[in-house]
């Protein structure tokens, strides 16, 4: 398995991500992973919110809507995601704290497709949602501060990975 | 000035607590900086995407009641960004993605000001769900996402361009 993550981490493109002194390698990636987590994490959370009672005088159904930029975000954090564990494979793969994270966000992004289904129903304009719902939306909170949580620690359990010259504080 | 009230800081034992004197405040700080950047841009970003057309449906004044949520995750990157400074806060001071993601968070607060101030604010409260908002609100609203996002864009930035952390 190692030589394999090894030719991952070493091939052209894993070498520039981590190696390139251009902003737009390893920085521009990481902004983009920040912007996706700022949208996709934010507006499940706006409807997590609103499922479980804030701001009730807003009907829930036109919500819907942001499910596009919700799927973008998330396609956008997947793609930078990716480079960014090209870049360092033998590292993050090897790192137990990244397949938490990993956990995390697939169980987050099915509690977001099963509230589209449960929420966005016939249902949707009634000002009280049903308590599944509101079950789904307190797990989907719980679990993207997971999935922020263990991708911020990633930097701190395990074997060290990023960028050359980029060292986090380890406590 | 800046220069004497930083050596003034790195000399507490606040700073000496936040750069690692206590194990896993820094860490802690940036999981919940990103934890506030989220709540922020998210509640924001309802608010400046319904003003633009997006989820018409959404009448605009009730978006208010997220707000204090927004506020929230506003308070909490304050807190904890003031943290990270006092930790460090020669790695700032000369830092011109640091200097360029206070001016953006600056222009983000004045654009909330003028939306109050100039009476956009009670315009677009009344508007209900399926009307347009004006075209000065779809311009602060824009200029809003551009600005929070830009500030993402410097705070990501503090490593690479100037070498903060």
């Amino acid at each position: 398995m190692m030589p394999l993550l090894a030719s991952l981490e070493n091939s052209g493109f894993g070498t520039w991500v981590r190696e390139s002194s251009s902003l737009w390698a390893y920085p521009t990636i990481l902004f983009m992973h920040t912007v996706g987590l700022g949208f996709l994490v934010g507006l499940n959370v706006a409807i997590d919110l609103r499922i479980l009672g804030v701001a009730e005088k807003l009907p829930l159904a036109p919500f819907e809507k942001f499910y596009r930029v919700m799927w973008a975000a998330f396609w956008i954090n997947a793609l930078s995601g990716t480079a960014l564990l090209v870049a360092d494979a033998t590292t993050k793969l090897t790192n137990r704290v990244f397949y938490i994270k990993m956990a995390c966000i697939f169980f987050a992004v099915m509690s977001m497709v099963l509230i589209r289904r449960r929420a966005f129903g016939a249902a949707a304009d009634r000002a009280a949602v049903a308590a599944p719902a509101r079950a789904l939306a307190a797990m989907s909170l719980v679990l993207w501060a997971g999935a922020i949580t263990a991708g911020r620690l990633m930097a701190y359990f395990g074997p060290v990975s990023g960028a050359p010259g980029l060292q986090n504080r380890l406590p | 000035m800046v220069q004497a009230f930083s050596t003034w800081l790195h000399g507490t034992r606040l700073s000496w607590a936040v750069a690692g004197g206590v194990p896993w405040i820094w860490p802690l700080c940036e999981t919940l900086h990103f934890m506030g950047l989220a709540l922020l841009v998210g509640i924001v970003g309802v608010f400046d995407l319904r003003i633009l057309g997006m989820a018409k449906g959404l009448p605009v004044g009730p978006i208010q009641r997220l707000m204090p949520w927004a506020i929230l995750g506003f308070s909490i990157n304050l807190v904890t960004g003031s943290l990270f400074f006092a930790g460090d806060p020669f790695q700032y001071i000369h830092n011109v993605a640091f200097g360029f993601k206070l001016l953006f968070i600056g222009l983000a607060g004045v654009n909330v000001i003028v939306f109050y101030v100039t009476g956009l604010y009670r315009h677009v409260d009344g508007i209900g769900p399926g009307h347009d908002a004006p075209l000065a609100a779809k311009v602060a609203a824009a200029a809003s996402l551009f600005l929070w996002v830009g500030v993402m864009y410097w705070g990501r930035m503090l490593p690479f361009i100037g070498n903060a952390f």
